[in-house]
């Protein structure tokens, strides 16, 4: 009996699976876009009011949260990859719009994994300045600066905000992370790529376009060693590698929605 | 052709009749750039930023004009002055905004197309991306470069500026650094006694000849080869680093964070060098007699980076007499070329 309900069970699977695989008409295209939620474990990233507790016990508030992403890529469960190059973008925790990245065009299909970069790759970090537009533009970050100048290259990732724990006279802490390995020295490198599988597959079709919901938790930045006491502003790429470490694993898939338009 | 030709000349001479008070002829096009035949290709790709008279007088204008700084006071000329070779004259230390005091003398702006980097320290490797850095840097002048463009956005005269240069009035971070690359790449220096001496056209004093025999001879040219008179290359010519009392300059050190990098600053040319005191990246010397002393007398501080060149006797430095020490000298000053320093393409 039990074996005969299996074989129905696995009957209907393999028939709905067939119908779903064959209802992806290579020709549709839609867009897949990423959500970055911030939290710093399960709380959601509240500038400036709300104060935190790290791994080492220290308090610690955050009044900026910025990184670059680019060099997406959605890979398909038959590996086929699906590149999006020369696309640049700096999510913001102050800023709501910037959280959400629309990739366009995207074939139907089932997506299983997603990747990027965070910072901005060498390439682009020695362009031509014709190629530093956009997010790219040192004129686009006013206050909020994402760039070094007497260092040429992007802030990868910027964090800053306060702790009673810090030895800064205004308790501040900055974390500014940086360096792409070099233009003729080969120097630290702290650009980082993330891959993502999706448990939930992204479903491109004509009428569903996913959304990966990301779930960044900025506590991973204090994981292992970091304490703001040590050391309450790391901007040289050398020190930036220890902090880049970490926040690479800050990066999880929360869900995929499939909703049908 | 000739009939062509001879077209053009009655035409020319019919409209010239014309103007009744006008007399002036119209100005020849600037000649901008030009590769000196003894020079080596450029490091900058000319053909990513071509050098237009439109694009020269733009860049000529923002390098004057004191909207860069945060309060409006400093401009490029501030600290980079024509007659010195373009060098902050009189400063050890570049003054900036609010009199701040930078750690590093300002390096003359001459012969830009040649340089691999940028700074003492080399941290920056576009000479278009160069500029973002004085206008950035809180000693210097104190603003961000969103703010410059917005400045020069509301100045009137600017939006048709761009339109001539670069084909609309949007004014750009591109089209801003270009503008200024374009003015400062003109500023080849290749005309000094020196050159017209190479060239056969002028001679030297016995005092300037065997001063560049010694110049060769003793190893100078080893990191200062003509016809630049840099290698463009990072090293440690064995300051001591205290000269500064609560501040160590580590160099290049800064930017690659390479232990074999500390104390290393780059080599800079010697073109204009009567003009370009005080010397050194910090300005610790005033003339170039001080700074013969110092690679003779021994007196380097023994730095684990120190150049090889340095290290060959057990005196540390290049051996020279006073004799000798004045005929490189004597030699240094026929860099000094007169029509680069008094150029009035280059004045405001």
């Amino acid at each position: 009996m039990k074996k005969i309900a299996f074989a129905l069970v696995l009957g209907i699977s393999v028939f709905f699976a067939a119908c779903e695989t064959s209802d992806i008409n290579p020709n549709d295209k839609n867009s897949v876009s990423l959500y970055f939620e911030n939290l710093v474990g399960t709380d959601p990233v509240i500038l400036n009011t709300k104060t935190y507790t790290n791994a080492s016990g220290e308090d610690f508030t955050i009044s900026t949260f910025n990184y670059f992403v680019s060099n997406i890529s959605l890979k398909k469960s038959d590996g086929t990859e699906l590149k999006f190059a020369d696309k640049y973008f700096l999510v913001k925790e102050s800023v709501e719009a910037s959280k959400t990245i629309t990739l366009p065009d995207v074939p139907a299909g089932d997506y299983t994994s997603v990747s990027f970069m965070v910072g901005v790759d060498s390439a682009k970090s020695v362009s031509d300045v014709s190629q530093r537009t956009g997010v790219l533009d040192p004129a686009s970050y006013g206050t909020d600066n994402m760039y070094w100048s007497w260092n040429s290259g992007y802030i990868f990732f910027k964090m800053e905000g306060t702790s009673s724990k810090s030895a800064a006279a205004n308790k501040g802490y900055k974390f500014h992370i940086g360096g792409f390995g070099g233009m003729s020295a080969k120097t630290a490198n702290n650009l980082r790529s993330v891959t993502l599988t999706m448990a939930d597959l992204a479903k491109v079709r004509k009428n569903i376009a996913p959304e990966i919901h990301l779930a960044i938790d900025a506590q991973k930045v204090f994981k292992s060693t970091l304490k703001i006491a040590d050391k309450n502003e790391i901007m040289n790429p050398t020190l930036g590698t220890a902090v880049a470490n970490n926040y690479k694993d800050m990066f999880a898939v929360e869900h995929v929605h499939n909703d049908k338009m | 052709m000739k009939l062509k030709l001879g077209i053009v000349v009655v035409v020319s001479i019919l409209l010239w009749g014309c103007s009744k008070e006008e007399t002036s002829e119209p100005d020849a096009p600037l000649l901008l750039f030009e590769k000196p035949s003894t020079f080596p290709n450029t490091s900058y790709k000319m053909e990513s930023n071509p050098i237009t008279e439109d694009g020269f007088l733009l860049g000529k204008k923002i390098f004057f004009d004191g909207k860069l700084s945060r309060d409006g006071t400093i401009s490029c000329a501030e600290c980079h002055n024509q007659p010195y070779a373009f060098t902050h004259h009189g400063h050890a230390q570049s003054h900036g905004i609010d009199g701040q005091v930078g750690p590093r003398n300002a390096p003359a702006l001459q012969n830009l197309a040649w340089g691999k980097t940028f700074f003492w320290d080399g941290g920056v490797f576009d000479l278009d991306l160069f500029s973002l850095a004085p206008i950035e840097n809180p000693v210097e002048m104190d603003e961000r470069i969103g703010n410059v463009l917005q400045k020069l956005r509301k100045d009137a005269s600017y939006p048709p500026m761009f339109k001539k240069a670069f084909g609309t009035e949007e004014v750009t971070t591109e089209r801003f650094l270009k503008s200024l690359s374009q003015f400062m790449l003109t500023l080849v220096s290749a005309n000094a006694k020196y050159d017209q001496y190479k060239a056969g056209k002028a001679s030297f004093s016995t005092d300037e000849k065997a001063g560049l025999t010694l110049f060769n001879e003793k190893g100078c040219a080893s990191c200062h080869p003509e016809p630049l008179f840099t290698d463009e290359s990072f090293r440690s010519n064995g300051l001591p680093t205290d000269f500064f009392r609560n501040f160590v300059d580590t160099g290049r050190y800064r930017i690659t964070e390479l232990k074999e990098d500390k104390y290393k600053f780059k080599v800079p040319s010697l073109r204009n060098i009567e003009y370009t005191f005080p010397y050194m990246h910090d300005g610790r010397f005033i003339s170039l007699e001080d700074v013969l002393d110092h690679y003779a007398d021994g007196n380097m501080a023994n730095l684990e980076t120190l150049d090889p060149i340095f290290k060959k006797h057990t005196k540390r430095g290049i051996a020279l007499t006073s004799k000798e020490k004045s005929q490189i000298i004597a030699f240094l000053k026929t860099l000094t070329d007169e029509s680069f320093l008094k150029d009035k393409r280059f004045a405001p």
